[in-house]
């Protein structure tokens, strides 16, 4: 099996794992980083080419010999939509942390039913 | 000409974009910027509708004048002309119960986020290209998880943890199943998937099309990841709630029905048809019965909100024209009917200080105009003849028995079985229990309500005209070859 392949799905259930498993919320954001990263890794993965270089057009390189160069474009889109996303997860944890005092999930539980 | 109708993306965009010039000018414009710039967008949208349903032929959008599949594509069918409308009206209306309900700093960012709300369902509506629904997706999930924690309260913070995190999983997984369909096909443009989808392996295609699926029912709130709906629904502010409602998830829905039967021509559909129907069941049954027990009011709407869902995804997973015309009418109804309602409930909260169950009492003779917004809203949503949710239910089931599922229809009938025993609790304990002094009334707000009551009652008397509108958003969707040959493909042999 492609060893990308592999890894990018290793890392996505890595990713999975700690969100299932960890009680600290910052160990779930971790872990949905981790999850984030295997699915970027995965995309890239898909457009390589063996032996093929950048898809940036210099000398030397022409089209027949560059990787494809769409799941580039994806995975830069995808980056900063996980950044935004950590982002926006982190401002709600610092805000929970002042109104709860804790960082575990389980304590976390005033909105029932 | 009809170019232009890409200002349904650009207008929203530009006005999100001005909103910190403006606040600098002066901070009393931001709101009534909101109102004008939602008002500009219905006649837009109006426009639009107008255009497709006269001509009868799609409006395409191609980014950049580079054709399909080549460049991004926008679909404007008779499907999506609809639901832009309807998500028009819907921000229009709830633009205008915010001046009343968000007086939390900092409104400029509130009205940022609700304008790129918009934003993100009109774009998935419209979109006809994968990773840019998956953009879309994001944009509106993002501005949802920013406007449930709008409150900063720690219960308003929890619910929008919930809701990054699950969307989070969700959108890695929607991206999963884009990278297994693009490493297969090819392609991302959705008319060029659907002409190359007998061709697919079976397998990548029911392991992409279920991570899709999967991908979406966090938005679309479907059972296994619906859990931030009701704690998201009871802690945003109250315009928000209702805008979740109308179309976050009406967007989230469309586009899982789109994917769906943009690959119904492969091999290993049906599996996937019955994982939704699966999905959808449980989705009923658990809202229903959650919603049973609620002592908070705008939680109990929202978990007959969810429950309603599943009835509409159970219908679009039937796999015939006459299940998604169906279903598409009760998107549409229920658009209307929970608009109202969480409107009403959630004016009554901010005049009596809170949205649970006690403070309702007696809000027949304080808040006359609310109380019956309420009262129609649930009986119509019980589908009782002469109101609007009666005939897509009728239609739901007439089209479950075509396609022989009668499960589908005792869960359609005990479904509202039990939406009758909660909304007669709430609408006994508002008009026969309790007293108090009359409240005034908004004009603006009692106006809105009586517009979207006549508008219930108005369908609930004269279906056939909408009726008509839905079958051919149903076509819309369900006609996937017409879908195919109404995108200009350049270059491409199946």
């Amino acid at each position: 099996m492609n060893p990308y392949y592999f890894a990018s799905i290793a890392l996505i259930l890595i990713g999975f794992y700690a969100i299932l498993a960890k009680r600290n919320i910052l160990k779930m954001l971790v872990g949905l980083s981790i999850m984030e990263t295997g699915v970027n890794l995965l995309l890239i993965s898909v457009g390589y080419v063996s032996g093929k270089s950048a898809p940036i057009l210099t000398e030397g390189v022409t089209p027949n010999n560059a990787v494809d160069p769409i799941p580039q474009a994806l995975v830069l889109t995808a980056i900063v939509i996980g950044v935004a996303t950590t982002a926006m997860a982190l401002s709600v944890v610092i805000n929970l942390y002042e109104k709860y005092k804790t960082l575990n999930v389980e304590e976390i539980r005033r909105l029932r039913g | 000409m009809s170019q232009y109708a890409s200002l349904l993306i650009a207008l929203p965009l530009f006005g999100a974009f001005l909103i910190p010039v403006l606040k600098k000018v002066g901070k009393n414009l931001v709101m009534p910027f909101l109102v004008l710039v939602t008002l500009i967008q219905t006649g837009i949208a109006a426009w639009v509708f107008n255009e497709v349903y006269t001509s009868g032929k799609p409006i395409i959008i191609m980014a950049g004048g580079f054709k399909p599949p080549v460049g991004i594509n926008l679909y404007i069918g008779y499907f999506a002309a609809l639901f832009v409308l309807i998500v028009a009206v819907a921000s229009f209306l709830m633009a205008v119960f915010s001046i009343k309900a968000v007086k939390v700093e900092p409104q400029d960012k509130y009205a940022m986020l609700f304008l790129l709300l918009m934003l993100g369902a009109t774009g998935m509506i419209a979109t006809g290209d994968i990773f840019n629904l998956f953009v879309f997706m994001e944009i509106t999930a993002i501005s949802a998880y920013a406007l449930t924690a709008y409150n900063k309260t720690g219960e308003a913070s929890e619910a929008a943890l919930k809701y990054v995190v699950l969307g989070g999983i969700g959108s890695s997984f929607f991206l999963v199943g884009v990278a297994l369909i693009y490493g297969s096909l090819g392609t991302l443009n959705m008319a060029h998937i659907a002409q190359l989808a007998s061709m697919i392996n079976p397998t990548v295609a029911k392991v992409g099309l279920a991570l899709l699926i999967f991908g979406l029912a966090v938005e679309a709130e479907l059972f296994p990841l619906n859990a931030w709906a009701p704690d998201a629904y009871q802690e945003a502010p109250h315009p928000i709630t209702a805008v979740f409602s109308a179309f976050v998830v009406k967007a989230s829905l469309y586009a899982i029905a789109r994917i769906l039967y943009i690959f119904s021509a492969s091999e290993g559909w049906n599996s996937v048809l019955s994982l939704l129907i699966i999905m959808g069941t449980l989705t009923v049954v658990i809202g229903e019965l959650s919603a049973l027990r609620q002592t908070n009011v705008k939680r109990m709407i929202a978990y007959s909100s969810i429950a309603q869902v599943g009835l509409i995804a159970v219908g679009i997973a039937l796999g015939t024209q006459k299940g998604l015309d169906a279903s598409i009418f009760q998107m549409f109804n229920h658009a209307i009917v929970k608009l109202l309602m969480f409107l009403a409930v959630g004016y009554a909260a901010l005049e009596l200080g809170g949205p649970e169950m006690e403070n309702f009492k007696g809000l027949g003779k304080r808040m006359p105009i609310t109380a019956f917004g309420i009262t129609l809203g649930a009986i119509a949503i019980i589908g009782i003849p002469l109101f609007n949710v009666f005939w897509s239910k009728m239609q739901l089931i007439i089209a479950a028995l075509e396609a022989e599922k009668t499960g589908v229809v005792a869960l359609i009938l005990g479904a509202s079985l039990v939406e009758m025993v909660y909304y007669v609790r709430l609408i006994h304990t508002i008009w026969f229990q309790g007293d108090g002094d009359k409240i005034r009334e908004n004009s603006a707000l009692a106006l809105v309500m009586l517009l979207l009551i006549a508008f219930i009652i108005l369908i609930g008397i004269y279906p056939q005209p909408f009726w008509d509108i839905m079958q051919k958003a149903g076509s819309d969707i369900f006609n996937v070859a017409e879908y195919i040959k109404n995108v200009p493909l350049v270059g491409v042999s199946p």
